[in-house]
């Protein structure tokens, strides 16, 4: 009774720590991201050929593309003005970027872990854009209704699914890029609990034979 | 050469006798179970928080402008930052969870009653260091629940009948929250794990004074006391290891899970999140804050939702011995009241509209309602037990302890000593 009821409240704190986190995530296209290289190399792209017009990344630096497998000359070839040590800082001066869009994009760096469901919140956001008229004049979101970021990816312009489906396998990748951006330790610190805790689990394991030993002495 | 330095020691320290006293002939019930572990564990958990802050003070910058930044710098710049950073901020949840499960214990097993209402009463007061504690260290990231929860904890204040404003200006150190409330945060949550050091302290005083309580909450016979050490060390020692597993499983492979994405966009005053909610230890007590509809009154419930467990000791006015176990009304009303502790922190995760205010205003008249019942449930279940008689098992402990007590009182005659003599009949006399 006493496990059940230890258990119990452990199940019933976790779900109150997942509603707060789930009530506020809308209609997500709840896609799975995928880790690999390959894909965050490709986001990357994107993210400094496109995003950087309008957003900064300034937790990362472009040598720090190291980490994710490219090569200097491929990052060489992303800088404009920059150097390779330099922070990922927009190089429209932030003026004009507030004047046109009426706030300062928001820094990225932290994008996949700033909202609910990240990764997805991202994805969604760059496939959710629509024409509100048959003019094709003025382009809304679904998942961001009234946004001032306009349409960069150009999905509401897509005119068959096989140009859809590469602008969203493009979301994908810049969702892969964000979240290794956002916290670029995560794969050593899977890497090293791994070890610790296989370790802790022979640790217990043995204290627990310790302990029904020591005790085995009482009658 | 071992032996000699612990002579040399001992003629100037009483270190061997310390041992002796606390660890190795310190007497333990030998029926414990693992619930016993938790105060170890909590004890366990500050010295983590106590480390990883102080490695993650050398990095941080208590400053408007460059504290959001600074935990960055720590995650991706500093060597194992990010490890220091996420021990901490586990740790916070992980203190909370085992502090929750050691008052669980306590109350279910009614280790507050006579005579540990100072354990328990010092034990409450960490309760309340331990959440301040929180609450200011939660300001320290700078993001923007950071901010809001310090915004509207603070304003809380302004309650106070006729000097409310200028308290919450005091506290604040300005008249929003702002660079001069950041400072004294840092100051303030450097400042306070010291205090709850000392009052851990007291509180280890207390217990090695009155001796752990046990599952049938009666004194129990001496032949039934163990040394704690190795029995008890080993013990917590396997129990710390499970918990450390799950502990850095969160570490290392959700570490987020404890840090609300809010929380990851840098404190902006002119922008209010569209709800603000604090963290899931303070759920329970948020959610009876704004059941009250006026603000004064929601309030003096929240103070008074974890105050009036100091009264514990006077509320519970059965003379029956024992926690739950041999109590049946107690027991129900401790399971009632855990259930609707589940159902506050789930309320208080919401917003504030339609079912959940019912809800919520329901779970904390309950929550209010069976503390004054306690006195009439606790009197009426002695009633019954003295007609019906108690358990076999209380039975049995509790006339192997007067055998004992009337052994130590023959004894203690013929020793003539007269201040213990008069504790043990006094106990004799309760336990009638
Ligand atoms: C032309 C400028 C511009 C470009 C290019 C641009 N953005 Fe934005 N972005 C904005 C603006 C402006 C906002 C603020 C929107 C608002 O709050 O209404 C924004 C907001 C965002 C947000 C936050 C949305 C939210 O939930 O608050 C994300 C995520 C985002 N952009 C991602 C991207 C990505 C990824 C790219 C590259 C594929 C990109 N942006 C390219 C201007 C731009």
């Amino acid at each position: 009774m006493r496990r059940l009821l230890v258990l119990l409240s452990a199940v019933a704190m976790f779900a109150t720590a997942q509603g707060v986190m789930a009530s506020a995530a809308g209609a997500l296209k709840m896609v799975d991201i995928d880790s690999s290289e390959q894909a965050r190399q490709r986001g990357a792209e994107i993210v400094v050929g496109t995003c950087m017009m309008c957003h900064s990344l300034k937790y990362i630096k472009f040598a720090d593309l190291k980490e994710i497998g490219m090569k200097e000359e491929q990052i060489t070839a992303l800088l404009e003005d920059q150097d390779i040590d330099d922070r990922m800082l927009s190089l429209t001066p932030i003026e004009i970027r507030k004047e046109s869009y009426g706030k300062v994009p928001p820094d990225l760096s932290l994008m996949a872990v700033a909202r609910q469901k990240g990764p997805q919140h991202i994805y969604t956001l760059l496939t959710d854009y629509y024409y509100k008229s048959a003019e094709q004049e003025e382009t809304d979101n679904h998942l961001f209704p009234g946004i001032k970021m306009p349409d960069v990816l150009a999905y509401a312009d897509a005119e068959s699914d096989d140009e859809r489906a590469e602008i969203e396998a493009q979301a994908h990748d810049v969702a892969s890029f964000l979240v290794w951006a956002s916290d670029p330790s995560a794969e050593s610190r899977r890497t090293i609990g791994k070890y610790v805790i296989l370790y802790l689990i022979i640790l217990t394991t043995l204290l627990y034979l310790l302990k029904r030993r020591v005790w085995s002495k009482l009658h | 050469m071992i032996k000699k330095v612990f002579a040399w020691v001992d003629e100037r320290f009483p270190l061997d006798e310390m041992i002796k006293h606390e660890l190795t002939e310190y007497p333990v019930p030998r029926n414990l179970n693992y619930m016993w572990s938790f105060g170890f564990l909590a004890m366990f958990i500050l010295i983590v928080q106590l480390v990883s802050g102080i490695f993650l003070a050398m990095h941080y910058k208590a400053d408007v402008g460059m504290a959001f930044d600074s935990i960055q710098h720590i995650m991706r710049e500093v060597n194992y930052g990010w490890l220091i950073r996420y021990l901490h901020s586990t740790g916070a949840s992980a203190f909370f969870a085992l502090i929750f499960i050691h008052i669980g214990r306590t109350l279910y097993y009614g280790s507050y009653r006579r005579p540990r209402e100072l354990l328990w009463w010092t034990g409450l007061l960490l309760l309340l260091l331990l959440m301040a504690t929180a609450f200011m260290g939660y300001l320290l990231p700078w993001g923007q629940m950071s901010f809001w929860g310090a915004q509207v904890i603070t304003a809380l204040f302004g309650v106070t009948p006729f000097i409310g404003e200028s308290v919450v200006i005091w506290l604040r150190g300005d008249f929003v929250v702002g660079d001069a409330t950041l400072t004294r945060f840092f100051a303030l949550h450097y400042l306070f794990p010291f205090i709850i050091c000392v009052a851990v302290a007291i509180h280890l005083v207390a217990l090695h004074w009155v001796k752990s309580s046990n599952p049938s909450g009666i004194t129990l016979h001496a032949k039934d006391n163990i040394p704690f050490h190795p029995y008890f060390t080993v013990k917590d020692l396997f129990g710390l290891g499970v918990f450390l597993i799950i502990f850095f499983g969160f570490v290392f492979f959700a570490p987020e899970f404890w840090i609300m994405p809010e929380n990851n966009v840098p404190a902006d005053p002119m922008v209010t999140p569209p709800h603000i909610v604090p963290e899931w230890y303070f759920l329970p007590f948020y959610a009876i804050l704004r059941s009250i509809p006026d603000p004064l009154g929601g309030v003096v419930a929240m103070a008074m939702s974890i105050l009036i467990f100091l009264a514990m000791p006077w509320l519970d006015r059965s003379n029956v011995p024992g926690g739950a176990k041999f109590r049946p009304g107690y027991r129900i009303m401790v399971y009632v009241w855990f259930v609707d502790l589940m159902v506050l922190g789930y309320v208080g995760a919401q917003a504030p509209e339609g079912i959940f205010v019912l809800l919520g205003r329901i779970a904390t008249f309950v929550y209010f309602g069976l503390f004054l019942l306690l006195p009439f449930i606790s009197k009426r279940e002695e009633r019954r037990s003295r007609v019906q008689g108690l358990p076999r098992e209380a039975e049995r402990l509790i006339r192997e302890e007067q055998e004992e007590l009337l052994r130590s009182e023959h004894y203690l005659r013929r020793e003539n000593d007269e201040k213990e003599l008069k504790n043990i009949r006094k106990r004799l006399e309760d336990e009638s």
